[in-house]
């Protein structure tokens, strides 16, 4: 056997794999997708093209809510963590010398406590402090330490070839640091940025653990999801999984869009 | 000076407060209360090391947490091999759509735990795809795959691989691929080329994948409650309960103070070994 076919074979085993994985990954989101149109939910082929489910959707009173106070988590965890991922980033990358290294391991060790175990440690400090059931507060912290070690990885991977020189190349032609943030460093770093609010958004938007045990009764999408499903799923939600899953894939090409056009701007 | 010295200190000072507050702070406070009791869903102030007492003599809980850690170490060396020819194929042959596959993979990743758990079940279900095609086509349904600790491990391979390929990927990415061309020129055949260069140098990266697989799975309460069955009760799962149905608190806090010092030991036995400048994740690799 010649190296050449060895290694063509090598390539051509792995890129079936890399298939059947794919296949394993999106076989159910597609599935779902399928019955959420479908009047048969449970085996929707031949596909049908039904939007009644998504109308009941629409139309049901507690999901509105649930996605609305679902939004509000979302967003302000989303900007919390980003604020917080950024000001460690900077720090670890340009201000903490040689102690960078235990700070990086710091800011990243949320990372690595499960989030149930950061939910009820949160639930039950609040609850011994103060006699606090929960509330959308405490509940957008306790996502916002989740989701800041994601903001920190992501921001840290796209600043750490930054040339800080320009911010103090900035300052030197008579800005003030302000204004050479938002004049320099925010418009090279802004696909970091927006990769992070876009992570924490989604993570925070989708995380049941950490809000189930400190928004108490109030309805989010993922607690309504999962009491609905320990009564049996139902194609609303389906429809629902559908609908996020679409914007989540919209929020992603958006994004690849948006760096692509900027490159060639640039 | 004085005044970027104050500002150099803020902008550290302020994460790590916040991490020191609503981070460590809960995680003391969950110690402090897994010495504490409950009783009749009430708090009591007694110092008692009852609830760890309860861990370690009843049979239920023992098999619980040795079912998880079983669980979670197959399953993280599962995905481990899993994610390994997924990364390396991506990143020897991925060429321009690099990108395009790996941002696939991680999309999945995004539309949270409960959904990507409903559209699971949508395949492995009694009415799912797979059991309705097997009924369809006039075979018996696959009760393997049903509401049994084999339906939580395909769940939680569909659930965490997206995480560990991610990992992997991006230290094989920075791992600089002259060095097995080095190796094949010695004469090192493929097999050593990838035992003694490839996998020893991009290990630091597959430690951090499998414990990002192994800590969510040892704790995880949402797949064995949905998928488990009868007999898939997990730790995390039984710890959910103590917070939720039964009010018996201070023993779940026990049970969470068990699982994050076993995550941790696991953690500093693994990361022995690791040196997280060659992980990938960037910000630590230009030392």
């Amino acid at each position: 056997m010649s190296p050449s076919f060895t290694d063509s074979l090598i390539k051509w085993t792995l890129a079936a794999f890399l298939a059947l994985v794919f296949a394993f990954l999106y076989m159910p989101i597609v599935h779902i997708l399928f019955a959420s149109l479908s009047t048969r939910p449970n085996f929707p082929y031949p596909p049908e093209f039904n939007v009644a489910s998504y109308v009941r959707l629409s139309t049901n009173t507690v999901y509105q809510s649930a996605f609305l106070n679902s939004l509000l988590l979302a967003s302000c965890t989303a900007v919390l963590s980003t604020v917080l991922g950024f000001l460690a980033t900077v720090g670890v990358l340009r201000f903490a010398g040689k102690r960078a290294l235990i700070y990086a391991i710091f800011f990243a060790a949320p990372l690595f406590v499960s989030e149930i175990l950061l939910g009820i440690s949160s639930m039950a400090l609040y609850y011994m402090l103060f006699e606090l059931q929960g509330n959308m507060l405490t509940a957008i912290i306790a996502n916002a330490v989740h989701c800041f070690s994601f903001c920190f990885l992501i921001m840290a991977a796209m600043l750490y070839k930054y040339d800080w020189r320009m911010n103090e190349a900035a300052i030197v032609c008579g800005a003030s640091p302000l204004r050479s943030f938002f004049e320099v460093m925010l418009p090279i770093t802004w696909p970091g940025i927006m990769g992070s609010l876009i992570t924490a958004f989604v993570l925070s938007l989708n995380g049941l653990d950490v809000s189930f045990y400190l928004l108490g009764a109030t309805p989010t999408m993922p607690s309504v999801a999962w009491g609905a499903l320990r009564y049996g799923v139902k194609p609303e939600l389906y429809a629902l999984s559908s609908l996020i899953n679409i914007i989540v894939f919209a929020m992603i090409i958006a994004l690849l869009v948006a760096i692509r056009l900027k490159r060639k701007a640039v | 000076m004085q005044d970027a010295n104050l500002q150099r200190r803020l902008i550290l000072n302020i994460p790590t407060a916040f991490l020191l507050l609503f981070f460590v702070l809960p995680l003391t406070a969950l110690v402090v209360l897994s010495f504490w009791q409950t009783e009749n869903y009430k708090i009591v102030h007694d110092w008692t090391l009852m609830n760890y007492t309860t861990l370690a003599t009843e049979g239920a809980y023992i098999t619980f947490f040795l079912r998880s850690l079983v669980m979670a170490v197959g399953v993280s060396v599962t995905l481990v091999a899993l994610a390994w020819p997924i990364a390396y194929f991506i990143v020897r042959y991925g060429g321009r759509y690099r990108i395009i596959f790996s941002l696939l993979l991680v999309i999945p990743f995004l539309s949270g735990e409960v959904l990507r758990l409903i559209a699971l079940q949508g395949m492995l279900g009694p009415a799912g795809l797979v059991n309705g095609a097997l009924i369809r086509m006039g075979a018996a349904p696959l009760r393997m795959i049903m509401y049994s600790n084999a339906a939580s491990f395909i769940a939680f391979i569909y659930l965490y691989l997206p995480l560990v390929v991610t990992t992997v990927y991006l230290s094989l990415i920075n791992f600089d691929f002259r060095l097995a061309h080095a190796a094949s020129a010695c004469g090192a055949n493929r097999f050593r080329i990838f035992t003694e260069v490839v996998w020893p140098l991009n290990l630091s990266g597959t430690i951090v994948g499998f414990m990002l697989a192994f800590i969510p799975t040892l704790s995880a309460s949402l797949v064995p409650r949905f998928l488990g069955g009868p007999n898939g009760t997990l730790y995390g799962m039984s710890m959910a309960q103590q917070f939720g149905e039964s009010g018996t608190w201070a023993l779940g806090a026990a049970m969470g103070v068990v699982l994050f010092l076993f995550s941790a030991v696991a953690l500093a036995i693994l990361s022995y070994g690791v040196d997280l400048r060659r992980t990938g994740f960037t910000g630590l690799g230009r030392q």
